[in-house]
């Protein structure tokens, strides 16, 4: 088994809410509130959410981009929550992020050039202003553009060919480990596999350690190794891919797959509603988070916290107090009052 | 219920749309051509840039003002909604063609309760009145039939002699507003009422404006994108939600998505277009089953599919044309593995290859 690239223990993430005139912290959004990750070397680790349930807050702690509260991010064995600022530095040139809107995410008065070598120059990658311009035309070449596109603008490209940009730049500095934040959620389908493909391919030849994060539960089984699934600010269930797909244990995730649109109109689904919408990480539920929307909740879900079981397999990780067997309840379950 | 065979209830022919902007004539609509059966789930698919949301604004007379419609008609009960006024059109949306779009964020009114918005939609009407006869049945709240019977217009509306007062037109709305929130499945209505858009979560707020939509009894409904905003669990519960609303009540909904799947288990029909064209018309079941322009069967493997893992996952050569300058011939061609001379040259047509199953393609 491979090692260990990442391992996140505890994570919280908290951003206080400030109200009247002193600006005094009334609460609290628990955008991440105890989470713990661990992505071993080489692979690509999923995190599926419905919005509001921390994903993207969680790969921006993990960088440090946000704060974390409370917990701690070991990198390689250095830990990332107390790193100082030269040391941050350092890391970050290992560790890079892809959001989600490459119209935003580009400079729009930098050229293509300019945006590959600049953090070539931050991280003192390269000794000439030659040797980088080389290095950038390597990458676009990595990405499937070329030599000419190093002199246009990022408006003059296509969304596919922006993120193809945002994913050159993420290179530009060698990391060996990318937070790939929802990467083709703006992005046409017909175009979306090129971006996925593209990422796949490098991952192989460069040994890159990917964190997958998206809503869109297919492209998170085309692209990953092992699945978190989370909901209001913790992981619920971690699995291996094909575990979790197959046969979730946690009744989140059970009807969360239940609701991906199936593209065959033939196929018979069995409606599997699930009442309500995600909370508000404001006021977040008692005892298990899930409870108010759960058809199988009983009064030890509204006590207290639920820890992270051992799943049917050893490295499958449930918080769930029960093992529901959901195949057998497939007849029975009826979809009666949603919402 | 009583639905007689592929009767059309709204017809575009040749419908041709062009947008000005500093950059050039930008031609959105390229003779688009669609056809909405009564009582039918249409669903209109493409990615962004296709014309979809444009056939729907055109549609509803709701284009921009740098927009000029170049050519075509819109049919509907026999007349062009492209000849008709500002004011005509304005009572059509109101009482025929209603629309509900992506976020309904922007449509509900921030400063009043949902019990305003929805009772206006309901106090607006006029034929509200022969509720007026048969009171009982409204007052008692006789629920889910009566309202069921009220959007079927089982009820034709009767001229009355006497005026009703304001008080008991509001009664009646607060009624029949309940009586909808019920139908679309909102539980607690009497305090869905009182609340403001804020307080409601997205999926509460879309199915509000699914809500007042329906208030004006329309015969069409356009649902533009309404689940993108949507997470996955509520999106599955709005589309179920859609699909029991076509077997309550008599209207046709044309269902604009970039999601196939979505179209997949939603729709009877299934309208692809591409770069402003229509490319392909069919049952949904043909068309998953036999796609038959190349686009469509490129699109159909460029999605994932939970239930059959791939190694490899299909993606469509090129990007989207820039409208401004689209490709001669058929729009697709740069793309297209099968292309021949004549693509490059010549506008294909939409022709009918099998019963009900229409390409815009050179092969057929």
């Amino acid at each position: 088994m491979a090692e260990e690239l990442l391992v996140v223990e505890g994570l919280k993430t908290w951003f206080p809410l400030k109200a009247g005139v002193l600006q005094r912290t009334v609460g609290h959004v628990r955008a991440v509130d105890g989470v713990s990750l661990r992505v071993r070397k080489g692979e690509t680790h999923g995190l599926v959410g419905e919005s509001g349930s921390g994903k993207t807050t969680l790969g921006k702690s993990v960088l440090r981009l946000v704060e974390p509260t409370a917990g701690t991010v070991f990198f390689d064995n250095i830990d990332v929550t107390k790193a100082d600022k030269t040391q941050l530095r350092k890391l970050r040139s290992r560790m890079q992020i892809i959001f989600q809107d490459p119209y935003a995410s580009l400079d729009p008065r930098q050229t293509v050039r300019s945006l590959l070598t600049e953090p070539m120059r931050t991280h003192k990658l390269v000794s000439s202003k030659a040797e980088a311009t080389k290095r950038a035309t390597e990458l676009l070449s990595l990405v499937g553009l070329n030599e000419e596109h190093a002199y246009r603008f990022p408006h003059e490209f296509s969304g596919g060919q922006r993120q193809r940009i945002a994913v050159a730049r993420a290179l530009a500095v060698e990391p060996d480990f990318i937070i790939l934040d929802e990467p083709t959620s703006f992005l046409d389908v017909s175009v979306q596999a090129q971006v996925l493909d593209l990422l796949k391919d490098l991952q192989k030849r460069l040994g890159l350690t990917y964190v997958f994060i998206s809503h869109n539960l297919s492209v998170v089984q085309y692209m990953s190794d092992r699945v978190g699934v989370m909901y209001l600010g913790k992981i619920v269930e971690d699995a291996q891919r094909d575990m979790l797909y197959k046969s979730p244990e946690h009744p989140y995730s059970f009807y969360l797959m239940a609701a991906i649109p199936i593209p065959d109109p033939e196929f018979k689904k069995i409606p599997r509603l699930l009442s309500g919408d995600v909370p508000s990480p404001v006021n977040i539920p008692s005892g298990c988070r899930f409870h108010p929307r759960c058809p199988y909740a009983t009064e030890k879900c509204r006590a207290g916290e639920v820890p992270l079981y051992q799943g049917s397999s050893s490295d499958h990780h449930v918080a769930c107090h029960y093992n529901i067997d959901f195949e057998a309840e497939k007849a029975t379950l009826r979809p009666d009052v949603i919402l | 219920m009583e639905v007689k065979k592929n009767e059309t209830v709204l017809e575009t022919r040749d419908l041709t749309v062009n947008f000005q902007t500093y950059r050039g004539e930008v031609k959105a609509l390229d003779r688009v051509e669609l056809g909405l059966f009564r009582h039918e789930v249409l669903a209109l698919v493409g990615e962004s840039g296709c014309g979809k949301s444009v056939t729907a604004l055109t549609i509803l007379g709701l284009l921009p003002q740098n927009a000029h419609v170049l050519d075509g008609e819109v049919l509907f009960r026999g007349e062009d909604l492209l000849k008709k006024s500002a004011e005509q059109m304005r009572s059509i949306r109101a009482e025929e063609i209603a629309a509900v779009f992506q976020d309904p964020v922007t449509f509900l009114n921030p400063v009043l309760t949902i019990g305003v918005q929805l009772k206006e939609a309901f106090q607006v009407q006029r034929e509200l009145v022969w509720n007026e006869g048969s009171n009982d049945q409204v007052e008692s709240g006789a629920g889910d039939r009566n309202i069921k019977d009220f959007l079927l217009r089982k009820h034709e509306p009767q001229p009355t002699s006497r005026p009703v007062s304001g008080r008991r037109m509001e009664r009646i709305a607060e009624e029949l507003s309940k009586d909808i929130l019920r139908l679309v499945r909102l539980p607690d209505p009497e305090r869905i009422l009182t609340q403001y858009p804020h307080e409601l979560s997205g999926g509460m707020r879309q199915r509000c404006m699914i809500a007042m939509a329906l208030a004006r009894r329309p015969s069409i409904i356009i649902a533009d994108e309404i689940t993108t905003a949507l997470d996955v669990t509520v999106q599955a519960q709005i589309l179920n939600l859609l699909k029991e609303l076509r077997d309550a009540i008599d209207a046709s909904t044309l269902l604009i998505t970039h999601d196939l799947s979505i179209a997949a288990e939603t729709a009877d029909r299934i309208i692809v277009m591409y770069a402003g064209n229509v490319v392909e018309v069919a049952s949904t079941k043909d068309l998953f089953r036999k796609p038959l322009h190349p686009y469509t069967q490129l699109l159909m493997k460029c999605i994932p599919d939970v239930r059959k893992p791939v190694i490899r996952l299909e993606s469509i050569h090129g990007s989207v044309p820039d409208l401004i300058e689209p490709p001669p011939g058929c729009r697709f061609h740069p793309r297209c593995p099968f292309v021949m001379e004549t693509c490059r040259v010549n506008k294909p047509i939409l022709k009918e290859v099998r019963d009900g199953h229409l390409v815009h393609c050179h092969l057929y």
